[in-house]
């Protein structure tokens, strides 16, 4: 009898959709708040938003990032305000992909996206640079470095609001 | 010991000096931190920022009997003031309790922080002071989580204003405190600072042409409480918490002030350790918490591109890249051939240790020629007698005691003690300036003396007959220790003139220190002025204790440590007028002057061992490159005696070797030993031979005396940015007066005055503290405030040389020649031309000279 319950579940099986996906052919859809590769973001004008104040190399627990940061100027803008990171790194073999820098950021700039397909044949390709961070402008927007009409973004942090 | 009296802090008594300002007495003898903004140890309290808020009472008293009054309790009744007092402009006084954690002191805390954050940009992340900053840190202790202020109602200024070259002001981070102008005001005495408008418009600018135009500006952002004024060199550069802190000695003046190295990482660097900045180390006894922008500013020549990375040999008349073997191998060969006729030239940016190095090597070749650069420096015996003695502090001087300031312009050889000499004067004490022009010291003195290029020994020796004629000198010291005052009230019988106000202010003093410079003076009339200045300080028993006796202003930071390791500048006199065979130059730029360039040129071989390619390495045949102060560990002494220790802050450039290191493996190929393993090694053989090194060794250069006030602790950073004394604050060697042994006076011969002819200049160099040196010049932040070379010409001089103010001139003396623009006034005595030495890279002599002055081209024509 416990032969026949047994042979009957594996035909049950036999004829229920399969749980496995065929990746890499097929991609299990990301939860929003998935931690993979980091990103930095830039506004809807273009201009990047990471400011180069190294918050999150500060919170790194595992010492991944590397910033240097250098002056804006109207003639050559990367971000609003007077400082922009001119280096921007990441270790990805010492990420340990916690998220602390992306809660340290004072403009959002940097945020864990769903990139997770990290490969690298040495270690010096574990080092993301700003370049390979950093995200392409919106469409129709120029990127960055750009010149700008002086006086119009003197202000690194975004204008805060009344707290309602 | 002055007069203590009990302070209750939050219910616990403390016994404290009387009159001590309440802000420090609860800092240093309670613990207790009351947060202060506008409050600054080192300057007068003026209350303006109230944050130092706390809760004062006083014991009560019965009126009648003056009994204390108590509770049933047997505590005293105190009664508490009305409203809250502020801790800084209060003066701690007997019967006084205070509270500071009441809940009306914190909420009066609160609600000034709150009322100073209503107008900040709150742009934490992007200030250079983001870290380090006192507005952060007592905001997060004291202040308000949240705030009530109407946000769209924050004042926007603007964010980027140059204050000069060097210092960015950002208005809306300015908390108004005053700290910078009070500063600028009360210690430096430079009018550029000042507050403009009323109100929330409330700002700092500068009213000064060009702006902020001071020497000292950079620590305005030192004791900046916000981040509203940062440094243009910094700018960015690292998070605060992101440096490494490394302690080291400045190597550009002879004040020698204490300083850390804020090294990091850089990727533009090849990602090895840069200095980012340099900022003060606390030592109450050099430099207290300031130093000057040269010092600041002017690090980048540790790790500039200029600067030579690998040996240099001649080949076929080229100067060629060479490995160390061949370099070392090379110049051993040139010196074997020398024979024993072999002289070293050392510059006064070597360390200790570099020029014992130089110095052993000299001695295994078996030449005794230790020559000191530059050759126009007088004897220094003297000093070791009479040099100010252990303990002499500038901060201690005040009512009753006297400074004489003679042949230096202090503020541009060694700003620090212009400073402190400047305060000492504020405080009461009695000032004299005497030179051959005004300095800017001039106006803070009691008096100032003028005497004609080249008579500064004729004045003290004046001031010594007067002393003597007036008895105004010490009898009991004169009797038991002094040898030779016979003779010397001999000499100085027909003297006279000395001015007698002066003598007596000096003479009758308290403490008395002497600061002689060597400006306008060739090698015999500074001679003549040290032993001028030792025999008044004996004879008027001015030697021997604390805060008094002679301070040498020395070209270079570690003109002393030469001297003190057999040195002398006599030497190279000889070398140049009997040039060695082979001559082997370290660190000093000897073709700057055309007796330098000639001994080059008459030397059959030549080793430099140099830090930039000058001139100097262009005429050698084999060129070294060696380490600055930033890359290696050494000792430096300066004018006071004073041993300090730097230590390494980066690696080294290239493949540069410290200077001891070079010499000790050439002097491998003559048959001395390999070269020790590190500077400490060096150190103890200088402490085995020289006998007042007797008692310095690396280790104990590290011990740091406790400074007061605490400013450099980083609590709550009261003090601004200035560092505690890490890395240890030196050993002062005494003087010889100091002992018991004969002190000696002998008559001064002083070759007077320089005398020109009718149709003649004498040309007078003078040190300016922005040259364009290598070592300076290397930091390019600095450039516009070099001046372009001039020459300053007296108006009537001009007028018969057919010369007007801006034309462009030669000067010519000594066969040398140097071209610059004339600057016409009364600066200058008739007959004389003031020429700023080592503004143009062309050599000209380092002594007064007869020389002539010709116009090449008229001034341009002012556009409009």
């Amino acid at each position: 009898m416990n032969v026949i319950r047994g042979f009957a579940t594996t035909l049950k099986h036999l004829f229920m959709e399969p749980v496995t996906y065929q990746y890499p052919e097929e991609e299990r859809p990301f939860r929003d708040r998935y931690k993979g590769r980091h990103v930095l973001k830039r506004y809807d004008n273009g201009l990047e938003k990471c400011i180069g104040c190294a918050l999150c190399a500060a919170a790194c627990p595992a010492d991944a990032i590397w910033v240097e940061a250098a002056e804006n100027t109207d003639e050559e803008r990367y971000s609003p305000g007077e400082r922009y990171a001119k280096t921007y790194e990441i270790n990805m073999l010492r990420c340990i992909f916690c998220g602390y820098c992306a809660d340290a950021c004072p403009t959002e700039a940097i945020v864990l996206e769903h990139e997770h397909r990290l490969s690298f044949t040495n270690r010096r390709d574990a080092i993301y640079t700003k370049t390979e961070l950093l995200e392409p402008p919106p469409e129709g927007m120029p990127g960055t470095p750009r010149q700008v009409e002086p006086g119009t973004f003197d202000r690194a942090i975004p204008e805060m609001e009344d707290p309602k | 010991m002055t007069e203590t009296v009990t302070l209750h802090i939050d219910g616990v008594s403390y016994e404290v000096p009387a009159g001590m300002n309440l802000v420090d007495a609860a800092r240093v003898y309670a613990g207790v931190e009351i947060p202060v903004f506008c409050y600054h140890p080192k300057l007068e309290p003026v209350g303006m920022c109230r944050m130092c808020l706390v809760d004062i009472g006083f014991e009560m008293r019965d009126r009648e009997s003056g009994e204390l009054l108590l509770n049933e309790d047997g505590t005293p009744q105190i009664r508490w003031g009305r409203k809250l007092e502020t801790a800084c402009t209060t003066t701690v006084r007997a019967g006084m309790h205070v509270r500071t954690m009441t809940e009306p002191v914190q909420e009066a805390r609160k609600d000034v922080l709150e009322f100073l954050l209503s107008s900040h940009p709150l742009d934490c992340p992007i200030c250079d002071k983001g870290g380090e900053c006192p507005l952060q840190s007592l905001t997060m202790r004291h202040g308000p989580a949240t705030s009530r202020m109407v946000l769209e109602d924050k004042m926007h200024l603007a964010k980027h204003v140059p204050l000069g070259d060097l210092i960015y002001l950002d208005r809306e981070r300015c908390i108004q405190c005053a700290r910078c102008i009070r500063f600028q005001d009360e210690i430096v005495g430079d009018d550029v600072l000042a507050f403009h408008e009323r109100g929330r418009r409330l700002q700092i600018v500068t009213i000064s042409d060009p702006p902020f135009d001071t020497y000292f500006s950079g620590n305005t952002t030192d004791i900046c409480p916000v981040g509203a004024l940062t440094t243009a060199d910094f700018r960015f550069g690292a998070r605060p918490w992101e440096l490494q802190d490394v302690p080291s000695i400045c190597p550009h003046c002879p004040v020698g002030c204490n300083i850390v190295a804020s090294t990091r990482l850089d990727r533009d660097a090849g990602g090895v350790k840069v200095i980012k900045r340099i900022l003060p180390r606390q030592n109450e006894a050099v430099n207290e918490i300031w130093i000057c922008d040269k010092g600041r500013f002017g690090h980048h020549h540790s790790l500039s591109p200029d600067r030579l990375a690998a040996p240099l040999i001649r080949k076929n008349g080229e100067l060629v890249e060479a490995s160390w073997d061949e370099a070392i191998q090379a110049a051993a060969e040139g010196l074997q051939a020398a024979g024993k006729n072999v002289g070293v030239i050392a510059g006064p940016m070597l360390s200790n240790e570099d020029l014992w190095g130089l110095r052993e090597l000299a001695e295994g070749l078996g030449s005794k020629r230790l020559g000191l650069w530059p050759a126009s420096l007088g004897d220094a015996k003297p000093l070791d007698e009479v040099g100010v003695a252990s303990g002499t502090n500038f901060a201690a001087l005040g009512k009753g005691d006297a400074v004489l300031v003679i042949a230096t312009d202090l503020e541009e050889e060694a700003p620090i003690w212009y400073l402190r000499v400047k305060q000492a004067a504020d405080r009461g004490a009695a000032l004299i300036v005497a030179n051959t022009r005004t300095t800017k010291l001039d106006h803070y003195a009691a008096q100032t003396l003028r005497f004609a290029v080249g008579g500064a020994a004729d004045v003290l020796n004046g001031l010594t007959a007067a002393a003597i004629g007036q008895k105004w000198i010490a009898e009991d010291l004169i009797e038991s220790r002094v040898s030779g005052f016979g003779d010397l009230q001999k000499a100085l019988k027909n003297v006279s003139g000395g001015d007698e106000d002066a003598a007596e202010v000096l003479a009758r003093a308290e403490n008395l220190v002497i600061v002689a410079g060597n400006d306008g003076l060739d090698a015999e009339g500074h001679t003549a002025l040290l032993q001028a200045a030792a025999n008044f300080l004996i004879v008027t028993g001015h030697v021997g204790r604390a805060h008094n006796g002679l301070l040498p202003v020395w070209p270079g930071a570690n003109t002393q440590g030469a001297l003190d390791l057999g040195y002398e500048s006599a030497d190279t006199r000889r070398m140049l007028s009997r040039t060695p065979r082979a001559l082997l130059v370290a660190g000093a730029d000897i073709a700057a002057d055309p007796a330098g360039a000639k001994a080059l040129q008459k030397a059959d071989f030549v080793v430099c061992m140099t830090l930039f390619p000058d001139a100097t390495a262009e005429a050698a045949d084999v060129v070294l490159p060696i380490q600055s102060t930033t890359e290696r560990d050494g000792t430096f002494t300066n004018a006071e005696r004073r041993v300090q220790r730097f230590y390494t802050a980066h690696g080294p450039l290239g493949e540069s070797l410290s200077a001891w290191e070079a010499a000790a493996l050439l002097g491998q190929h003559f048959g001395l030993p390999a070269p020790r393993y590190n500077p400490a090694l060096v150190m103890k053989a200088i402490a085995a031979a020289v006998k007042p090194y007797a008692d310095i060794s690396f280790p104990a250069l590290t011990a740091a005396e406790v400074q007061m006030p605490p400013i450099g602790e980083a609590k709550g950073f009261y003090g601004g940015t200035a560092r505690p004394p890490i890395g240890g604050t030196g050993i002062q060697l005494p003087a010889r007066s100091e002992g018991r042994g004969k002190l000696h006076v002998k008559p001064v011969d002083a070759p007077g005055a320089f005398e020109v002819g009718e149709d003649e200049l004498l040309v007078v160099p003078v040190r300016r503290l922005y040259d364009r040196t290598p070592e300076f010049a290397s930091s390019k932040l600095m450039h516009d405030r070099i001046p372009q070379p001039f020459v300053a010409l007296n108006e009537a001089d001009a007028a018969r040389l057919g010369v007007a103010s801006g034309d462009t001139v030669e000067v010519s003396a000594d066969g040398a020649a140097v071209t610059v623009t004339a600057v016409v006034d009364d600066y200058a005595p008739q007959g004389v031309a003031f020429l700023p030495l080592r503004l143009s890279a062309d050599p000209f002599p380092m002594i007064p000279v007869t020389g002539t002055v010709t116009r090449v081209a008229e001034a341009l024509p002012v556009g409009d």
